[in-house]
C-alpha cells in the first residue's frame, strides 16, 4: 500500500492543522530520545533507528481530536472495533509512539485515510473471492484481515433485501443482518469446537468477504424481477461464495470432520440465497 | 448411575489420592477428573478420553466441586468434549434416529454424546420449515385461487426459530430437572443429544409436506410425528429405573406429537 507521506510536503496545511503540528512538535521535542518516525518533513526532529511502524493504520484508529471523520462507509461501529494486530511493537513509549508513525496521519486529509482503508478492502477482496495463486494456503490468504469490508457487505446486503421487500421492510433487514452476523460468529465457533485451528477474527473477516458474490446477486435480483433470472443468478452467486469459502474452512479442521465444518457454511449461504430469491 | 458408583470403594482408582477409604467426599476433593459428563458446566482441563469419565466416584452436587467448575464456562476448550465426533459417526446417528422401534440410541450415545446434532439439526429445521412453509402456503392458496401471487412472509423465520430452539432447549432441560427430582439418573447432555437427533425426521418430512394435498399432509405429519415421538419415548425409558413413572415417558410422546401438529398447522396450513 503506497504511503502518501511525500504528498504532504506540497499540500498546504489547513489553518487548524498548524496548531496540531506545533503541539506534536513540542511533544516530540520533549521526548526526543525515544521512537521517532523515519519520514518527516519537520527538519528539527532527529531521526531514530527504530524500524518504521508497519502501516499508518494505528493512528487512524485513534479518535481524531479536531477532525471528525465523515466517511462514506458507515461511522465507527460499536460492534466491530478494528483491532490492530500489528500494533504490538508500538507499546514501548505510548505517548510518543501513539504518534509514532509520522504525525501526518493525524493531520492527513480524510480522503487519504479513507483511500487506505478502501484499498485494503479491495486487496482483501481480490485475495479471497477471485482466483489467485495464493488461495490454497489459507494462512497467507487473509494475513491483513480487517472488519470494515465484512461489515460493509453485511449491511449492504441487508439494505438491498430490505429495499426489495414490499412489506415488513425492517423485519427483513433485521432477519438478514442477524442471520449473517450471528451466522459468521457461530460458524467460527463451530470450527473451534470441532477442535479446528483458525483465528477468530480472521475467520469472521473471511466469511464476510465471501458474501461479495451474494451482494452482487442480490443487486441484480433487485433490478431485474424475473423468476428464471433470479434463480440462475442466485445459484451462480451461491456457488461462487461457497467456492471462495471452501479452502479456508476445509483446511482448518481434521479431514474426518471436514463435512461437519463445511455443512453449516453451506447452510448459511443457501438460506441467504433463498432469502434473496424469495423476497419480492 | 452416580449413586451406585459412590457406594463402591473407588479411591484406589484415582491417581494421586492417598488411600483414605473412610470419607468418599474428602478423597474426591483432591483429584478432580478431567471431564465428567455428569457435571455441567465442565471443568477447564481437557478430557482424558471417554473411558475415564465415569470413574473416580465423584458424586454430583459437591459444593466444593461446583465452585471449581465455573472457571471453565467461558473457555471454548472445555466444550470441545461435547463436539468430539467425526462425520461418519454423525451420519450413523442420523440414520439410527429414523428407526423408532429399536431403543438402542441411548446406548449408542452413552459414551460420547454430542451437541453438534442438536445445534445444526435444529438450525436446519428452522430454515427448512420457514422456507418450505412459505412455498407450501403459496401452493395451497394457488389451488384455491389461481390469481394469488408469491408473497414471502418473513415472520415465518421468527416463529420457526423461537419455537424450534425453544422446544429443543427447554424440553430436555425440564425432563432433566424432573428426573433429578424423581431421583433417577439423568444426564442433561444426553437428553439434549437425544431430542436433537429426534428432530431430524421432521426435516425429511418437511420436503414431503410441500405437496398441497391436505389429506396427504396430515398423513405424513402424523407418521413422522409418531415415529419421532416413539423414538424419544423408547430411548427415554432407558433412563428411568422404576416402572412407576411411565407417565413421564408418555408425556414426552405427547409433547413430540404436539410439536409435529404445531409445525403442520402453523407452517403448512
Amino acid at each position: 500500500m503506497a504511503r502518501n507521506q511525500t504528498d504532504n510536503d506540497t499540500i498546504p496545511l489547513h489553518s487548524t492543522s498548524q496548531s496540531d503540528i506545533d503541539e506534536i512538535e513540542n511533544l516530540i521535542n520533549s521526548h526526543s530520545s525515544t521512537v521517532l518516525p523515519p519520514h518527516t518533513s519537520l527538519a528539527s526532529i532527529p531521526v531514530s533507528s527504530t524500524p518504521p511502524p508497519p502501516s499508518s493504520s494505528i493512528p487512524s484508529n485513534l479518535p481524531q481530536p479536531t477532525n471528525p471523520k465523515p466517511t462514506p462507509v458507515p461511522p465507527v461501529p460499536s460492534t466491530f472495533p478494528q483491532l490492530p494486530p500489528r500494533s504490538s511493537e508500538s507499546g514501548g513509549s505510548i505517548p510518543v509512539s501513539g504518534f509514532g508513525s509520522p504525525p501526518n496521519t493525524l493531520t492527513e486529509p480524510i480522503w487519504d485515510t479513507v483511500k487506505r482503508d478502501l484499498s485494503r478492502i479491495v486487496s482483501n477482496l481480490k485475495l479471497v473471492v477471485f482466483p489467485n495463486p495464493n488461495r490454497e494456503d489459507p494462512g497467507k490468504a487473509l494475513r491483513d484481515w480487517d472488519l470494515w469490508g465484512p461489515f460493509f457487505f453485511i449491511v449492504f446486503l441487508g439494505l438491498i433485501l430490505s429495499w426489495s421487500a414490499s412489506v415488513k421492510k425492517s423485519e427483513v433487514f433485521a432477519v438478514a443482518f442477524a442471520l449473517l452476523a450471528a451466522g459468521a460468529v457461530i460458524l467460527t465457533l463451530n470450527v473451534l469446537l470441532l477442535s479446528g485451528h483458525i483465528i477468530f477474527f480472521q475467520s469472521l473477516s473471511l466469511l464476510g468477504y465471501c458474501l461479495f458474490p451474494l451482494n452482487m446477486g442480490a443487486l441484480i435480483c433487485m433490478l431485474k424481477d424475473n423468476v428464471i433470472v433470479k434463480m440462475v443468478v442466485v445459484t451462480v452467486a451461491l456457488a461462487w461464495s461457497s467456492w471462495a469459502a471452501y479452502p479456508f474452512m476445509s483446511t482448518a479442521v481434521d479431514p474426518r470432520r471436514k463435512a461437519l465444518a463445511l455443512y453449516p457454511v453451506l447452510l448459511m449461504y443457501v438460506s441467504v440465497g433463498f432469502l434473496i430469491m424469495a423476497i419480492n | 448411575m452416580d449413586e451406585s458408583f459412590s457406594s463402591l470403594p473407588t479411591s484406589h482408582l484415582l491417581g494421586s489420592v492417598p488411600a483414605v477409604v473412610s470419607e468418599e467426599k474428602t478423597a474426591t476433593k483432591q483429584e478432580v477428573p478431567g471431564a465428567n459428563l455428569q457435571i455441567f458446566p465442565p471443568n477447564n482441563s481437557a478430557s482424558r478420553g471417554p473411558g475415564y469419565q465415569n470413574l473416580g466416584g465423584t458424586s454430583d452436587g459437591d459444593a466444593q466441586q461446583s465452585t471449581n467448575n465455573w472457571k471453565g464456562v467461558f473457555s471454548i476448550s472445555s466444550y470441545t468434549q461435547y463436539f468430539n465426533v467425526d462425520t461418519d459417526l454423525v451420519l450413523n446417528r442420523l440414520i439410527s434416529s429414523l428407526y423408532p422401534i429399536s431403543g438402542d440410541f441411548s446406548s449408542k450415545i452413552d459414551a460420547n454424546p454430542d451437541l453438534y446434532g442438536l445445534v445444526w439439526i435444529s438450525t436446519t429445521l428452522v430454515f427448512v420449515i420457514a422456507s418450505l412453509g412459505n412455498c407450501a402456503t403459496y401452493l395451497m392458496h394457488r389451488r384455491s385461487d389461481h390469481s394469488t401471487s408469491w408473497a414471502f412472509d418473513v415472520s415465518y423465520v421468527n416463529v420457526a426459530a423461537c419455537s424450534i430452539y425453544g422446544y429443543a432447549l427447554i424440553v430436555p432441560l425440564a425432563y432433566y430437572f424432573l428426573l433429578q427430582y424423581l431421583r433417577s439418573n439423568a444426564s442433561l447432555i444426553r437428553f439434549w443429544c437425544l431430542w436433537g437427533y429426534s428432530l431430524f425426521i421432521f426435516i425429511l418430512s418437511s420436503f414431503l409436506l410441500v405437496i398441497p394435498l391436505e389429506f396427504l399432509r396430515w398423513t405424513i405429519i402424523l407418521i413422522a410425528g409418531s415415529a419421532s415421538a416413539s423414538f424419544v419415548a423408547l430411548n427415554l425409558r432407558s433412563y428411568i429405573q422404576e416402572s412407576g413413572i411411565t407417565v413421564v415417558v408418555i408425556s414426552a410422546f405427547v409433547l413430540q406429537m404436539g410439536l409435529a401438529i404445531f409445525i403442520k398447522m402453523w407452517f403448512f396450513a
